[in-house]
């Protein structure tokens, strides 16, 4: 076979004068270069104005995943406030850590729980802790609005570390004597998720759930639908939070379950077969998200219904919703709204202050890398 | 195999000694279907199935064509709507990204579309962008199904499609300019500038095109509920141009050289009023931009004396580029891989770059280098031989869509074909191909025609083996594609094989000088058909999935290209024509098809068998042409033609709904024939019924016509010089070699 390749192959390099191929590296690397310097300088102004207005030393960095809904920027917006009552003495900030979502809210027009229209501008945690430095606030905390500590959460920690390392380029390097002071000081603080230790937080968690929906749970079963990492992706082996929420919930009441959309074998299926272990067959089933805001899995993977929808051949398939699976397995399923969307785990002002109480309580960020990290 | 592959390379060798290769569909455009504009399709030749001349009532492989008289009474403003309005075979749904074409059933990337032999370039998902193609400048169209022909690849699992353009080859001056406007903004600008001075040749071609788009509904299904102020149109405002040069040189008798190239462009602008960050807010503009360069020549071995059947070679090397990138209106946080020291702590980390309103990012750079070496030898006993080689490199820069920025592949291939032509009742045309792919090894596959006579009535049976590697892009490309509130993420499989088919084909036809009848039924059977597979976000590459996917608050669905068990496509094709009087045909197209596909589901440890996206059923289309020449200075032209698709199938976002369209476009030509200067005058109305599809976005539409649009085209031809023989192709003798 070598002998034909190298007759085709011969053949052809007469025929042929060497191509040239053009590429835009050098280019598209200057922009790149020049872009983020200058992003970093567009925060750093925003936070500058924001410090020399507020005159406050302290800043409160919020880090979600970000949405494009309508709904969960109100539910940021009412977390953002509630930080600012909780820490008068601190400017309060909110990223994204998804690029889509930041690009996509500030280029929309939205609409704030009055009804008036509203520009949103979210930031990119990375380039906001840079100009959070820049500005030299006295002490940061920095707050993870994940739920369970898992892959995301991972990333989060990894921008903390980078920051006070000074891994920044070029005219964008921090004040070294200032990142310093900061640890030398221990100010700045990284607050854990919302479901971080499991025998604090989750019993926490399940009580305040428990009082919101303890009335639904006398009438038929409460079911919490939660992400969770796939799992090769179980970061700090987190997907077992949602295990230990509902055997709390279930000491409560045995009427609550927690599902997720990603966790290997707890899905919706397992969560009817664990219904089905306690005798429960059929009657009320109420969905609730176990995420930070309501977006497109409580939405359509939790709430969804229309038959066109329905795969009857794969009724585990993940496009079934919940809402759909349980109402065809003999249940009655029920998506309690309010304002016409199901409510995410920040719009519930119990579950709100376990956040605002974890970022009170924030360890130093070296004592909160170790316990992440304990080899390090 | 070792043995087989020496008697391949044997004859392979046989034929190279005596020649050189490589395919340009032989330069007959002009002088063989150009003229040809009489009523009936008994002279219309082709050249796809086989690669040389032949009556299209004698090619053994079953070839549909669409004439330049079609063309001209259809008056269509692109390849999308030729296609659709004069076969029953393609379903389209214009895109962004493309025509997202299918051929029975099958997609884009299954379908070889060539230009005068030579395979277009560039893709984006797979589609390719049929606006590289003047309508003005198409001489005619044929089209062989399934992987038939072992000249063009076997990857043409769904078919090949010829688009063969105009040539301007006689001595003296060509000049033509062909305008066409209609509603939305819709302008449509051809020019030709051509002459041919003693042994040169020069052909320019510039076009342009533009449209405003339009919206259907304003209705949008995001963030659980329907919002009824959605900016995202149904087709986008686009505008390209193109700008193509063809240098000829005939230094000796028989021999014919060529240098060509082209520049291409395309900028697709989306709304930028929208408002919800969810659905139909966009931070970037598409522009495409295409650039080739080609040279080739073909070689006579006799002189010219010896009559129709000269045994020649043709040679082609070509450079083609096929570039895309994002425009930004707004500032865009992209994802991008940070190389280098100058970024210190950063180097190797992926970054959230931002990009500002009037800057462009490359997305991808998609390059190809092919070289072609081909000949046509007539042996003795009616045999014609018709072999070649053919190399081809591809090269990818994706600097933030590929793991390591760049990606590459080449793919040989050595084709031998023999067409039996000794019995009058009989033609046999068998052929194979020896493809080599640099990752996947080599591939034999064979294809067989053969065709029977009687009068006027013929028989065809044909089987075809094909094999299609998975292409750079399915193997390493990754990527966001933003479908209004839709986000999917695309990505690439190192962990693919190839695509095998075999395909089916038997027909009956006949055809008379008023009344043509051609029955195709087909099967084809495809081994590992690669699709877009939704995935766990378990199967994603790590690092990606904090990127793009977190926690379901925004809706990115992850998709993977997999390896499908098995796929199999059938139907059956009908085609009639029908000269009712002198000046009057009516032609009808039906096309019945089925489609399965199975897919393995490993976490549930079953099959699943899926109709494949965009199937539908029944597609027909019909028209009748009428013409008249009133005067020497005038002559009318009337076509009425309709056009239809059952339901579209699909696996998500609903079904496309059935619908039938009805067109009238009218010619008008001003002055005499013979005359240096030529006028035409087009009026048109599509979709006269002013169907409208407004189902929500973002479900599917069965079509995306925005209603009832009226187009008028103006257009003028200067010519001067040498005529040529309208009528030199004769049809007495040679009821099987056709070849010049």
């Amino acid at each position: 076979m070598k002998k034909i390749n190298s007759f085709i192959l011969g053949v052809i390099a007469m025929c042929l004068t060497a191509p040239v191929f053009t590429s835009c590296g050098d280019d598209d690397d200057n922009v790149a270069m020049e872009n983020i310097v200058s992003e970093y300088s567009v925060n750093d102004k925003m936070v500058a104005e924001q410090k020399a207005k507020s005159g406050k030393n302290e800043a409160v960095l919020l880090v979600a995943f970000g949405s494009t809904w309508n709904n969960a920027f109100q539910a940021f917006d009412a977390t953002k406030k509630a930080y600012e009552a909780a820490f008068p003495n601190a400017d309060v900030y909110v990223c994204f850590s998804s690029d889509i979502c930041i690009n996509r809210a500030s280029a929309g027009e939205n609409k704030d729980d009055e009804g008036n229209i509203v520009k949103r501008d979210y930031y990119e945690p990375r380039y906001l802790l840079h100009a959070i430095g820049a500005a030299k606030y006295g002490k940061i905390y920095v707050q993870s609005l994940q739920v369970i500590p898992g892959e995301e959460f991972a990333a989060v920690v990894a921008s903390v570390k980078k920051f006070m390392n000074n891994g920044y380029i070029g005219q964008a390097h921090l004040d070294d004597k200032y990142l310093a002071k900061l640890e030398e000081d221990e100010a700045i603080f990284l607050g854990l998720p919302l479901l971080n230790d499991p025998d604090v937080d989750v019993p926490e968690v399940a009580k305040q759930l428990n009082m919101l929906y303890s009335s639904e749970a006398a009438q038929g079963v409460v079911a919490f639908m939660g992400h969770g990492n796939p799992d090769n992706y179980d970061t700090f082996k987190a997907n077992v939070r949602y295990t230990q929420l509902e055997e709390e919930l279930q000491k409560l009441n045995s009427n609550y379950f927690v599902g997720t959309v990603d966790m290997d074998g707890n899905y919706k299926e397992d969560v009817m077969d664990r219904m089905k272990d306690n005798g429960i067959n059929n009657g009320k089933i109420y969905l609730h998200a176990l995420m930070s805001i309501a977006g497109d899995h409580a939405h359509n993977d939790m709430a969804g219904e229309g038959s066109d929808y329905w795969d009857a051949e794969d009724e585990t398939s993940g496009d079934n919703s919940w809402f759909e699976f349980f109402g065809h397995k003999g249940y009655t399923p029920v998506v309690p709204v309010v304002g016409n969307h199901p409510q995410g785990l920040l719009e519930l002002e119990g579950i709100r202050n376990i956040w605002i109480q974890h970022t009170k309580n924030a360890a130093f960020l070296e004592e909160a890398y170790h316990s992440m990290y304990p080899e390090e | 195999m070792k043995g087989r592959l020496s008697l391949i390379m044997g004859m392979a060798l046989l034929v190279i000694s005596q020649t050189l290769t490589a395919q340009a569909p032989p330069s007959h455009g002009e002088r063989a279907g150009g003229g040809l504009l009489r009523t009936d399709t008994i002279q219309e030749v082709v050249v796809t199935g086989t690669g040389t001349q032949r009556l299209l009532k004698n090619v053994p492989v079953q070839t549909e064509v669409i004439s330049r008289k079609m063309l001209d009474s259809y008056g269509g403003k692109s390849i999308e709507e030729i296609l659709s309005g004069l076969t029953a075979s393609f379903a389209f749904a214009e895109g962004d990204m493309g025509s997202q074409m299918q051929l029975g059933g099958l997609a884009n990337n299954y379908i070889l579309i060539l230009i005068d032999g030579k395979r277009i370039h560039g893709d984006v998902g797979g589609e390719n962008d049929l606006g590289l193609i003047a309508p003005q400048n198409i001489e005619r169209i044929e089209i062989v199904k399934g992987a038939q022909s072992a000249l063009y690849g076997s990857d043409a699992m769904a078919g090949v499609i010829n688009i063969i353009t105009k040539k301007h080859t006689q001595k003296g001056i060509f000049a033509d300019n062909s305008t066409r406007y209609g509603m939305h903004n819709d302008l449509r600008q051809h020019n030709t500038f051509a002459f041919n001075v003693g042994k040169v040749g020069s052909q320019t071609n510039f076009q342009m095109q533009r449209n405003d788009g339009w919206q259907n509904t304003a209705k949008e299904y995001a963030e659980g509920m329907v919002l009824t102020d959605s900016k995202t149109k149904t087709v986008n405002k686009f505008r390209n141009w193109q700008l193509a040069e063809r240098l000829t040189y005939q230094p000796i008798q028989n021999l014919e050289l060529y240098a060509e190239g082209s520049y291409y462009i395309k900028h697709i602008c989306r709304p930028q009023n929208g408002t919800h960050p969810s659905c139909d807010v966009y931070t970037y503009d598409l522009r495409y931009n295409n650039a080739s360069a080609s040279v080739g020549g073909k070689y006579y071995l006799e002189d010219k004396a010896k009559g129709t059947k000269r045994n020649y070679i043709t040679l082609d090397a070509d450079w083609n580029k096929h570039a895309y990138y994002y425009d930004y209106t707004a500032r865009t946080y992209e994802n991008v891989l940070l190389k280098g020291e100058k970024y210190g702590p950063l180097d190797g980390t992926w970054f959230s770059v931002p990009m500002y309103p009037g800057q462009s990012k490359l997305q991808s750079d998609q390059q190809r280098v092919m070289a072609q070496l081909k000949g046509v030898f007539y042996l003795p006993c009616e045999n014609t031989i018709n072999a070649g080689m053919e190399y081809r490199y591809d090269y990818l820069n994706a600097p933030d869509r590929t793991e390591t920025g760049t990606a590459d592949d080449w793919t040989s291939a050595l084709y031998v074909q023999d067409e039996f032509d000794k019995l009058s009742w009989l033609n046999v045309t068998a052929g194979i191909r020896l493809v080599e792919n640099r990752n996947f090894g080599v591939r034999l596959t064979p294809k067989i025609s053969a065709m029977f006579s009687a009068g006027d009535v013929r028989f065809r049976l044909g089987w075809s083996q094909g094999f299609k590697t998975p292409t750079v892009k399915e193997l390493h490309y990754r990527y966001l594609h933003v479908m209004g509130s839709s986000t999917f993420f695309n990505i690439g499989n190192t962990k693919l094989n190839p695509q095998t088919s075999n395909y089916y084909s038997a027909n009956a036809e006949y055809r008379g000088r008023k009344f043509t009848a051609s029955v195709t039924g087909y099967l084809n059977k495809l081994d590992n058909m690669i699709a877009l597979v939704n995935v766990p976000v378990g199967e994603i590459p790590a690092g990606i999935t904090t990127a793009y996917l977190g926690d379901g608050s925004t809706n990115v669905q992850a998709r993977m290209y997999k390896n499908m068990d098995d796929a199999r496509t059938y139907g059956i094709d009908v085609t009639l024509s029908y000269q009712v009087i002198k000046g009057l045909t009516i032609t009808g197209a039906y096309s019945w098809l089925d489609t399965e596909a199975n897919l393995y589901d490993v976490s549930k440890n079953r099959m699943t068998t899926v109709v494949i996206d965009g199937t539908a059923h029944h597609k027909w289309s019909a028209s009748a042409m009428y013409s008249h020449t009133f005067c020497p200075r005038y002559k009318l032209g009337v076509n009425l033609s309709t056009r239809g698709s059952s339901t579209r199938y699909y696996q998500n976002n609903g079904n496309g709904k059935q619908y039938q369209i009805w067109r009238i476009n009218t010619t008008h030509d001003l002055g005499k024939t013979g005359k240096k200067l030529a006028y035409r005058l087009e009026l048109c109305v599509d979709n006269v019924f002013n169907y409208v599809d407004r189902t929500i976005h973002p479900y599917h539409l069965g079509n995306n016509t925005s209603g009832t649009t009226v187009y008028g085209t103006f257009a003028i031809k200067f010519n001067y010089g040498k005529r040529v023989n309208q009528h030199k192709l004769s049809t007495k003798s040679n009821y099987n070699n056709e070849e010049d």
